[in-house]
């Protein structure tokens, strides 16, 4: 293995900070990356031939083949030349399900690394050649597809594999970065998470030109702002937001020497990418400075210039490429340079502080026990922000979206779904602050905050204008016979079905009524429609991310739309998804959403819903037979379901209503484990594989001996194998 | 539909003189190519909180809402000349160009889906994705502007310009997609959006900052390819589409550099309406900016947002002296004596005042034997089609322009109802755009499963001569 002796050469100069760009220089180039890839069909079949014919009859043709075609799927048809076929959609498929040990299932003889490695290199390979886009990070869409038992099973069913990647930073990322060296500023957000993963930032989005054209503006706009001035009598004079020592460099009157491009170039460099500029990249600067200040001027010249460092691959992506110590299976530990970026931007938004780079440069980062230090030390300073901590939870429970349901203001005047939200985080944070059963609290506490932040002023002015109003009253009876108090904001603990604000929080609500974030109104809210519950929704939800189940996306050829009866409850309009297609999927949501029946959009409890009076409603007409408007009528809520799925023959089973629902859910403990699976996911910023498996019982352990602490099993996820190592990717090994 | 080019390049050949032909050849071929003579130009004008089918229809036509619900409509296609009608009132702006209108009425776009905004869908004729929600802000495919930018890119193959409710916003993305999960951006603020657009003439130092910013863009282009050698695979990927935006950005510098008399012959001239509080002012200068854009020739796919998409379909228009939000006239709010249907009529004629403005400026250019109007349409519609809770089965429209004479105008036209013979989709009418922008695709978006038993494919032909 002449990459990890090579590595093991260089990680003394990864010691330092410069060290870093010397090593990605020379660790790379050295290395020059050869692209798997055939030049041609012919090429390509002969290693089919070779490698992936005797596979496939060994392992699949028997199901899908000239026989069966199960999944219809038949290699014997299938199109082994995917420039001149549409087969790779197919082929993408199959490199997942032999990803995922999907395939060959249970029972068959199960294929040897080397086989799979071998089918699935061709496959990618040929792809290349096709120009077809296969991205092996979106092979996986959804997580939960990897098998759970075989993730918490003893026995590992895959080897580690986890590619080196370079991804752009996050939009939250660049802007601690820009408010860090551009204060008051205000700068437009270039980058936008790619979507369709569970967490935001777990995609790979591209750089395209308006994301570039963005960077360079907010570049320019800081380097003017930091060189701001005016000529006045030939002299330059500073303006206000300028840097002192950076005004030499515009300034006509300084010369431009040797020196003060260094000084120039040196302190861009440290102050964006956190070292010092390699040789080679001060002699490039140098002479973009000169060149730029020869046909623009020196002010402008310099400027842009001075904006390049901004724009450096460096400074626009985390490089988590493994640029440290190999070992004997093959893996290479990420620098400690990478680890001490990598744990950053794990729990802040910021770079690494001064003590994380120097635990790198140390040697501190070396070890798991080390860089499990370093991730307690990050998560006990008080005074460090970590809002990368409730940032998972507003992910993964998505109370958050509360705010941008439409909710209409005269259905519910009270409705605040900004206070909700915050009452949420509120909770999220006082159960974290415990750090105690976390999950289980999550799911099944009754304690709440009820519009925390304004309650006792709202209740203070309220009752003063309510003494206002009754000293007015006295004085003139006539004038207020017939008026109300002012009303000051909203009455939002109505969302809690309490009848004013409460006086301390947390409060206890009925036992009987909450239990938990998923009882909270901002998650209820989010999980609604602008005029109605949204069990499917709800149960969606519950099915993904406490069970961890796969439920597909609604096929294109079905019209999801319910029946438009308004004299029917949800629960009997939903009768409609118990035909035999749309209950295969139904099946799995509509069980354990219907419990929520027990709120309403608002999240406020009930055991009522009203239903439209089609009788009343056709009687109540004017003496022109016009309707008058709807009439409602209360029918008793059913929010009967059932849990199926946990392995627990103690949890599955049918339950009266979410609140029951919940408490047996928050004792399970493969809820646990998939709890676990997502904090996986968020905090490696990729889906789990089986080759993960070692990391997540690890950290269920640390969880479990830990009573429950979320800091121990972020400690537990961050000093992992699964986020400290990389295996190279087949072209970058070669 | 025209002939198909190929053909009409081979019976060219046989009937004409050679020496005569080939400039005529050349451009045939430059056309057979993809590249048209003259270009087309799109210009979309979207209006948040829906368009009322029976505000769009000529005085004495009774046109009513049609109901949700299949068969809603006549089994006819209606057809009729606007020249001896009057226009409705909030149409009376554009009434010079009479005869270059089509108002298009009974498209239906169910496979949006509905709600406030349908936000990308509008443009794209695609579902609402993940769980069928309403007001989704899903991206499933390409939007039409986005589709026509492909066809006919320009220096900037297409520009976004819009108002948000909010002062503070620059750019967002709410109605524009190149590809699924890409959105284009919508500028916000008409004093940024020209220094894009127009930032390489403009003020003492711009020859500066242009130079510098080309040799900025070269140094980039080597530092990127220099950092991409050393990776492989999809990390290369990563760094190679950020390279190729520094090659595009290279290549338009060049390009701005050819045509930097022309812009600054005919760029727009900043007022304070660029960084005004006021909404229609911003609008104002989007329009201003955006006919400077396309007479300059800057782009040949424009879109002007009027505040679309669900963050912002309640703006107010204070311009026009109202004190009541659009989402408020949508539920029936009067305001000083006009009722909510006055109130939608307002609105859209200031919009139909810029339109005609946009108009009559395109149409003072001179461009081949006719004017730049001549090969412009201008399409004006709602991201919130029918109505303020639109469930989609309308999406009326008014189209500006006879791209050349292909279309044939001065009509007022209205589709059968749904599921009818002969009832079509928003996709048809996209799909009628891009082969008015010489693409040959019959389809557009995602089929209507309503309307399986109906042919979904093709353009309108009854739109065209």
């Amino acid at each position: 293995m002449i990459r990890s002796r090579f590595f093991l050469m260089l990680v003394v100069a990864a010691c330092s900070a410069v060290g870093f760009a010397l090593l990605v220089d020379s660790a790379l180039t050295q290395e020059k990356a050869a692209e798997r890839k055939f030049t041609s069909a012919v090429e390509s079949k002969a290693e089919y031939e070779r490698t992936v014919a005797p596979f496939l009859k060994k392992h699949c043709i028997m199901c899908h083949g000239p026989k069966v075609a199960e999944g219809e799927l038949a290699f014997h048809e299938l199109d082994i030349d995917m420039k001149a076929s549409t087969s790779s959609g197919r082929w993408a498929m199959v490199i997942e399900k032999l990803a995922t040990r999907e395939m060959p299932p249970e029972g068959r003889a199960k294929p040897s690394d080397d086989e799979l490695k071998a089918v699935t290199s061709w496959i990618q390979a040929e792809m290349k050649r096709a120009g077809k886009n296969f991205s092996r990070r979106h092979a996986i869409a959804n997580g939960n597809k990897i098998s759970h038992d075989k993730l918490f099973d003893i026995k590992q069913a895959a080897p580690f594999d986890n590619p080196i990647r370079i991804r752009v930073l996050s939009p939250e990322i660049y802007t601690g970065f820009s408010t860090d060296i551009a204060k008051g500023l205000s700068l437009g957000q270039p980058f936008t998470p790619e979507g369709r993963t569970t967490f935001k930032d777990m995609g790979a989005p591209k750089i395209d030109e308006p994301v570039a054209v963005q960077l360079m503006n907010n570049a320019l706009v800081i380097v003017e702002r930091q060189t701001a001035h005016k000529i006045e009598g030939g002299k330059l004079v500073a303006l206000p937001g300028a840097v002192k020592d950076m005004l030499s460099f515009v300034d006509e009157s300084v010369p431009l020497t040797p020196v003060l491009m260094d000084k120039a170039i040196s302190g861009q460099f440290q102050k964006i990418l956190n070292r010092a500029p390699t040789v080679d990249e001060k002699a490039r600067f140098v002479k973009l400075m000169q060149k730029n200040v020869k046909d623009a001027g020196r002010a402008t010249g310099m400027r842009y210039a001075l904006v390049a460092v901004y724009l450096m691959p460096e400074a626009i992506f985390r490089y988590e490429i493994g640029a440290g110590k190999g070992d004997d299976r093959g893996r290479i530990r990420l620098a400690p340079r990478e680890i001490a970026y990598a744990l950053a931007y794990a729990l802040t938004d910021k770079r690494p502080d001064a003590k994380l780079l120097s635990d790198a440069i140390e040697g501190k980062l070396d070890t798991k026990e080390g860089v499990a230090a370093a991730a307690r030390r990050l998560l006990d300073e008080p005074k460090l922000e970590k809002p990368r901590i409730l940032r998972f939870f507003r992910e993964y429970f998505g109370y958050d979206k509360a705010k941008e349901i439409f909710q209409e203001d005269k259905a519910n005047p009270e409705h605040d779904p900004r206070a909700l939200v915050e009452d949420t985080d509120k909770l999220i944070e006082y159960i974290l602050a415990q750090d105690k059963n976390v999950l289980y609290e999550l799911l099944s506490t009754n304690k709440s905050f009820v519009a925390y932040k304004t309650a006792a002023d709202t209740k203070k002015k309220r009752a003063e204008a309510i003494k206002k109003f009754e000293e007015q009253k006295k004085k003139d009876p006539a004038k207020f016979a017939n008026k109300l108090p002012q009303k000051i904001g909203r009455s939002v603990y109505t969302a809690y079905n309490l009848t004013d604000f409460p006086d301390q929080q947390p409060v206890e609500l009925p036992a009987e009524e909450r239990a938990g974030i998923l009882t909270q109104p901002s998650w209820l809210a989010a999980n609604a429609k602008t005029d109605e519950n949204h069990a499917i929704f709800r149960g969606k939800w519950v099915r993904e991310r406490l069970l961890g189940g796969v439920v597909p996306d609604v096929p294109i050829t079905v019209d999801a739309q319910l029946p438009n009866t308004p004299d029917k409850s949800l629960r009997e309009r939903m009768n409609v998804t118990r035909q035999e297609y749309c209950w295969k999927c139904h099946q799995f949501m509509n069980p354990v959403g219907l419990p929520f029946e027990i709120y309403d959009h608002f999240g406020r409890y009930r055991d009522k819903e009203p239903v439209v009076d089609p009788d009343a409603t056709a009687k109540k007409v004017d003496k022109k037979g016009k309707s008058l408007g709807i009439v409602l009528r209360e029918i008793p809520v059913d929010s009967t379901g059932g849990i199926s799925g946990t392995r627990d023959p103690a949890v599955d089973g049918d339950v009266k209503n979410a609140v029951a629902m919940l408490r047996k859910l928050a004792k399970s403990e493969h809820v646990e484990q998939v709890f676990i699976r997502h904090a996986f996911r968020y905090w490696m910023g990729r889906n789990e594989n089986l080759g993960d498996a070692l990391s997540l019982q690890t950290a269920q352990k640390a969880y479990g001996e830990s009573n429950g602490s979320m800091k121990a099993l972020i400690v537990s996820l961050l000093s992992s194998d699964s986020f400290l190592y990389r295996t190279p990717t087949v072209e970058n090994k070669k | 539909m025209a002939m198909n080019r190929r053909d009409v390049l081979k019976g060219m050949t046989l009937s004409a003189g050679s020496v005569l032909l080939s400039p005529i050849l050349d451009k045939l071929q430059a056309q057979a190519g993809g590249r048209a003579i003259t270009p087309k130009r799109f210009v979309f004008v979207v209006e948040s909180n829906g368009v009322r089918p029976e505000q769009i229809a000529p005085v004495g036509v009774q046109r009513t809402p049609r109901p949700q619900q299949a068969l809603n409509g006549p089994a006819e296609f209606v057809d009729l000349a606007l020249a001896d009608r009057r226009l409705p009132m909030s149409l009376e702006p554009i009434n010079e160009f009479k005869n270059r209108v089509t108002i298009v009425q009974g498209l239906s776009g169910r496979v949006c889906g509905g709600g406030h905004s349908n936000n990308f869908q509008a443009l794209g004729a695609f579902g609402a994705g993940r769980g069928n929600g309403g007001e989704s802000m899903a991206i499933e495919g390409e939007t039409i502007d986005g589709a026509l930018a492909r066809t006919i890119p320009g220096i900037f193959p297409h520009i976004g310009l819009g108002i948000s409710k909010r002062l503070e916003n620059n750019v967002i993305y709410n109605i524009s997609a190149i590809a699924a999960n890409r959105a284009l951006p919508t500028m916000c603020k008409p004093d940024q959006a020209y220094a894009n657009l127009f930032g390489s003439v403009a003020g003492g130092n711009a020859q500066r900052e242009f130079a510098a910013r080309n040799n900025l863009l070269d140094f980039m282009r080597e530092d990127v390819g220099r950092a991409r050698t050393r990776l492989a695979g999809e990390e290369r990927e990563q760094l190679d589409s950020y390279l190729e935006s520094f090659e595009t950005l290279r290549n338009r510098q060049s390009r701005l550099n050819e045509i930097q008399h022309t812009l600054r012959e005919r760029g727009p001239v900043v007022n304070n309406k660029y960084t005004s509080a006021v909404e229609t002012d911003r609008l104002d200068a989007q329009f201003d900016i955006g006919a400077a854009a396309i007479i300059c020739g800057l782009t040949n796919v424009l879109t002007i947002s009027s505040a679309a998409g669900i963050r912002d379909f309640d703006i107010t228009f204070r311009g026009l002296g109202l004190n009541i939000d659009k989402h408020t006239i949508g539920h029936g709010g009067s305001f000083q004596g006009h009722t909510w249907a006055d109130l939608y009529n307002m609105i859209r004629r200031y919009h139909f005042t810029l339109i005609a403005e946009l108009a009559r400026k395109l149409d003072r250019v001179r461009e081949g034997n006719g004017t730049m109007l001549d090969n412009t349409l201008i399409v004006y519609l709602s991201d919130g089609a029918e109505g303020h809770h639109s469930r989609c089965w309308e999406w009326p429209m008014v189209l500006l322009g006879n791209v050349g004479g292909r279309l044939r105008t001065g009509r007022y036209v209205d589709y059968p109802g749904y599921g009818r013979q002969g009832h079509r989709t928003t996709a048809n009418m996209y799909v009628t755009l891009l082969q008015l922008a010489g693409s040959n695709r019959d389809t557009f978006g995602m089929r209507d499963q309503g309307l399986r038993d109906l042919d979904q494919t093709g353009p309108l032909t009854e739109l065209l001569a």
